[in-house]
């Protein structure tokens, strides 16, 4: 999947995440994670969020991501909310996204 | 039934009842009415008006909640859908002035802080990111030398008195980097302004002309540049963006000098030269100082020039005395642009 | 069923510790259009994830003829929500084209097929007045519901304040059609959530009519809602003393039962099994 626009899903509230896509300028994948809880779990953010990418075959693009708490669940559902908004895409493939 | 609280998006042309309590709810928060905000995001309590937030384009501003709401989630939900509707208006890249002591309450938001001056302003951005890849994307610019060279220029349009500052600077330095202000609120379009330019100056071998950016006076940065003659000069903004020129895009370039032409006619632009030997040079900042070297207008009949001066004469068509103001490649554009008018005036003369 | 709103992260990571019978995850009306998408995700993993083991999952659907509803059941189905609740169901080709689609999808998805049981809430006068046809229109029919606030809308009735006689025929129809059927019904949200003694009068009035249950929109209705639906001491005494006559007499292979030299019924026997399945899941009346 290709971001070709800039996107954002989640709010800023308790337990949820914002999540901030765009596309990228270099054709890297750089993810970016701003948490209160980064060094409790800055790792295990991080690893879902490059699971859930990887499972829409994310190669490149810019991500910014401001977590206040959210467990993983939530972090896959704005995750893909925000790519699929950026990729302008409505066909939702489930494989993709399980 | 307690009332629960709703949300309202609403543009500065169709708010009636509300601008009253919007105002009194700033003024509680010692803020005064913003008359550039488009739109204001409002949280409302039953009939009360609890919080609020505007948005003047891509520049977060006016952002207050009432005494006894704060510290409480509300102030996340606001966050959330001011950016929601700021980006269905096509902002994604967002800034936000707040007092110093209030940056750490939008670090919430997602904001960070850029710039701040001290006990005064701090002007934050809504990404951990943006302007160091903009330094980044500046540095592969760079240039050897140890006197490096900077001019921020309007160019609206592009004039000897641009070429003369420019030739005085780039005989000085090592290099010289012009940027050229990239806001469309000229006469001429960014995209003239910028093409003439780098047309004027083509043939000096040690100038790069570069594009303007949101970090160098912009709307966001240095709105009062876009209000002459509308407003006063407002010295907490010049800082923001002279700072900014300090802390990032000089070190990014290895800028050591910035050069300007003296101003006899604006007062905002004089103020700004002003300014900008306190800011470059004298602030205290984690930065190095810049010097800032301030050039005498080349004149003409007397009169410095100036594209005020040039733009006045267009209102009269005096590509004779244009002519004597600006080079060649400017005055072609002018011609092409401008000239047709002229030469059907011309031949409504004659048929007359 | 406590109501959450797809969209709110807070809600859906906490709600479990209140302990509700079942949640009802809302994709419909607590969910703006520009969030639809992004609520509809949030479910979808939620329900993956472990949050909500051990507590019965519903999804509000959108209408299956908005461009939302359709993705929304896949999500649900796919995912391995309990049941399906259709808002404004009108008649029974409501269900059954959801029926059809849940079939499609179970099958898609390698989920067993039938397993995905349907809910109905009606919400308006064609929906009262088709309820019996609802409730029967498929086998995976485990609920019917009345939804209070558009229905009244419909009805062209406003929504007073004490005793409600606006929604006494629908709330009959309602109930009515789920005996018939052989499934709960469930009763309107009661939205004033502050208002302790006007839920708990709502609650004793649907409590004798025979609702299973209520929407809830608040966790705090929850140990009301028990509290009220639970039997007291005595009764839980009594019904005790009913099943063990009942157990003595089928020991004995007496045809009839006897307690305190009165005849017991059938019914009443069933009755006291009820009432005991009630104190098992709500406790005792305080």
């Amino acid at each position: 999947m290709r971001i070709i626009t800039e996107a954002v899903a989640g709010t800023l509230e308790s337990s949820d995440l914002l999540v901030k896509v765009s596309p990228s300028r270099d054709k890297t994948l750089e993810i970016h994670v701003a948490s209160d809880v980064m060094e409790q779990f800055g790792a295990q953010i991080r690893r879902v969020v490059d699971d859930t990418l990887k499972g829409l075959a994310v190669s490149d693009g810019l991500i910014v991501i401001e977590d206040k708490g959210a467990l993983d669940y939530a972090i896959r559902a704005r995750v893909q909310a925000a790519v699929l908004r950026g990729a302008a895409c409505e066909e939702l493939r489930w494989e993709q996204l399980s | 039934m307690p009332a629960e609280l709703e949300f309202y998006t609403v543009d500065d042309g169709e708010l009636s009842q509300e601008r009253e309590q919007i105002k009194r709810l700033l003024s509680e928060s010692d803020l005064g009415w913003d008359s550039r905000v488009e739109t204001f995001v409002f949280c409302k309590k039953g009939a009360q008006l609890i919080a609020c937030a505007g948005l003047d384009r891509d520049v977060v501003k006016c952002v207050a909640i009432s005494p006894a709401f704060r510290g409480s989630s509300l102030s996340l939900q606001l966050g959330s859908e001011l950016l929601k509707v700021a980006l269905e208006r096509g902002h994604f890249h967002l800034f936000l002035y707040t007092r110093p002591e209030n940056a750490v309450l939008f670090r919430g938001w997602g904001f960070y802080p850029l710039v701040e001056a001290p006990d005064r302003v701090t002007l934050m951005e809504n990404s951990p990111i943006a302007i160091q890849q903009y330094c980044k994307d500046l540095q592969a610019l760079r240039r050897p030398g140890g006197k490096i060279g900077c001019i921020v220029m309007n160019a609206n349009p592009f004039t000897l008195g641009h070429r003369y500052l420019a030739e005085i600077a780039a005989e000085a330095c090592d290099w010289l980097h012009v940027f050229i202000v990239r806001e469309d609120a000229s006469m001429f379009t960014y995209t003239e302004r910028y093409e003439l330019a780098s047309q004027g100056l083509s043939d000096i071998r040690n100038i790069t002309v570069h594009h303007g950016s949101e970090y160098i006076i912009s709307r966001a940065t240095f709105p009062g540049y876009f209000l002459k003659g509308e407003c006063t000069v407002d010295q907490c903004y010049t800082a923001v963006d002279l700072l900014l020129f300090r802390e990032y895009i000089a070190p990014a370039l290895e800028i050591t000098h910035r050069y300007v032409g003296t101003e006899p006619i604006c007062p905002i632009t004089n103020k700004y030269n002003q300014d900008m030997k306190f800011w470059l040079e004298a602030a205290n900042s984690r930065s190095l100082s810049i010097e800032v070297v301030e050039v005498p207008r080349i004149t003409r009949h007397g009169s410095p020039i100036s594209a005020s001066e040039v733009r006045r004469l267009l209102q009269n068509m005096d590509l004779r005395k244009i002519k004597e103001l600006v080079p060649e490649s400017t005055m072609n554009l002018l011609i092409s642009r401008f000239g047709d008018q002229r030469k059907s005036e011309m031949t409504h003369g004659v048929e007359h | 069923m406590l109501f959450l709103p797809g969209s709110k992260a807070g809600m859906l990571s906490t709600a479990f510790v209140y302990k509700p019978d079942c949640v009802m995850f809302d994709l419909e009306d607590a969910v703006s259009l520009r969030e639809k998408d992004s609520a509809r995700l949030m479910v979808f993993h939620i329900l993956r994830s472990h949050v909500y083991q051990g507590i019965e999952t519903v999804v509000r659907i959108n209408p299956l003829n908005t461009s939302y509803g359709l993705k929304d059941l896949e999500a649900a189905v796919r995912a391995g929500a309990d049941v399906v609740r259709l808002p404004k169901t009108d008649s029974a080709s409501d269900i059954q084209e959801l029926d059809a689609q849940v079939e499609r999808i179970e099958r898609e998805c390698g989920r067993a097929v039938g397993s995905t049981k349907l809910l109905a809430a009606i919400e308006s006068a064609s929906g009262v007045i088709n309820a019996v046809s609802i409730a029967t229109a498929s086998k995976r029919m485990v609920g019917i519901a009345l939804a209070g606030f558009d229905y009244v809308i419909d009805m062209q009735s406003q929504r007073g304040d004490k005793a409600e006689p606006e929604l006494f025929y629908a709330r009959c129809a309602v109930l009515h059609a789920a005996r018939a059927a052989g499934i709960d019904a469930f009763d309107v949200v009661y939205s004033d959530v502050n208002d302790d003694a006007g839920f708990l009068k709502e609650v004793e009035l649907i409590r004798h009519l025979g609702f299973n249950g209520k929407s809830l929109i608040h966790p705090r209705q929850i140990e009301l809602l028990h509290n009220a639906y639970a039997p007291t001491e005595k009764e839980v005494g009594y019904a005790r003393r009913v099943i063990e006559a009942a157990e003595k007499a089928e020991r004995e292979g007496v045809g009839v039962i006897a307690l305190d030299g009165k005849m017991i019924d059938a019914p009443i026997v069933c009755h006291a099994q009820r009432l005991l399945q009630r104190a098992e899941a709500s406790g005792v009346r305080r």
